[in-house]
């Protein structure tokens, strides 16, 4: 090992240990089953992803209040996901089934 | 009068429902039965809003009771086709049918603002009767444990419906 490498490892060395500890982004699941969210409030970080999943035998949607997202019909089965870019705190409903509702607060 | 009709129609039906359910305690396949054609029929009411009605709320409602009901009554099929059983007619099931029959021609001869007022009422005059008759007769005799469960999960369906619906009513006053 030369003089060169021997300098590039300290430096990479010296770069993990001074590098910030960042937590990872999470990935939450929401389930609509019996024609309600669960859960139906959910407090997550900017950076996670929520995955909705239908179990229910009729079609829901997830659409946020303020047109932030609307995942459109989701028949049994279906899964959708959507990340959280930005803190806040975001109501939401099933389009179908107005008496459906939940939230998601992004600290 | 419209209202008396309505009146008069429900109590028409619900001693049939409630003799069903109670004198000799109906069936897990006659509950099927009668709730498959109570769902048909709301599917059936659905048919003829779209038909008539140009008020969106109307016709959105109207959609997601054919969605809905017909998710349910496949449910409900794909159960007794697994349990290799065969919904049983019965004269509850008939008697909804007769009313249906009435309350059809009823609404078909409506239009505009005085139809949806008519829809929307019997949409939630009718959610009222079959959730009570589901949670308090039907849930509470049916004996297969899979077939309850579906039972559950129809009447929390339907216990949204009739909350949608008293939404609706307000809306077309």
């Amino acid at each position: 090992m030369n003089r060169r490498q021997l300098l590039t490892l300290s430096l990479l060395a010296a770069g993990a240990a001074c590098a910030p500890s960042i937590a990872a982004a999470e990935e939450h699941i929401v389930e609509m089953n019996g024609l309600e969210f669960s859960p139906a409030e959910l407090v997550i970080r900017v950076g996670d992803t929520v995955t909705w999943v239908n179990l229910d035998v009729m079609a829901h949607t997830t659409t946020s209040a303020d047109g932030s997202w609307d995942s459109g019909s989701m028949t049994k089965g279906d899964e959708w996901s959507f990340t959280f870019d930005d803190a806040g705190v975001f109501a939401y409903d099933c389009t179908f089934h107005p008496t459906m509702r939940g939230m998601v607060v992004v600290e | 009068m419209k209202k008396l009709l309505l009146v008069a129609s429900l109590a028409f039906a619900m001693p049939a429902m409630q003799a069903c359910a109670n004198d000799q305690g109906p069936t897990d396949m006659q509950i099927a039965h009668i709730a498959y054609t109570a769902g048909q029929i709301d599917i059936r009411y659905a048919g003829i809003a779209l038909k008539k009605s140009k008020n969106q709320e109307i016709l959105d409602f109207a959609i997601l009771m054919q969605r809905d009901h017909k998710a349910v009554n496949d449910s409900a099929l794909a159960l007794l086709d697994k349990l290799g059983a065969t919904p049983e007619d019965n004269p509850t099931s008939q008697s909804l049918l007769a009313q249906a029959d009435a309350k059809a021609a009823e609404l078909e001869a409506l239009s505009g603002a005085e139809f949806d007022r008519a829809y929307a009422e019997n949409e939630l005059a009718y959610h009222r009767f079959v959730n009570d008759t589901v949670e308090n007769a039907f849930i509470p005799a049916a004996d297969n444990p899979e077939f309850k469960a579906l039972l559950g999960l129809a009447l929390k369906t339907f216990q949204a419906h009739e909350a949608h619906a008293e939404m609706m009513v307000e809306a077309v006053k």
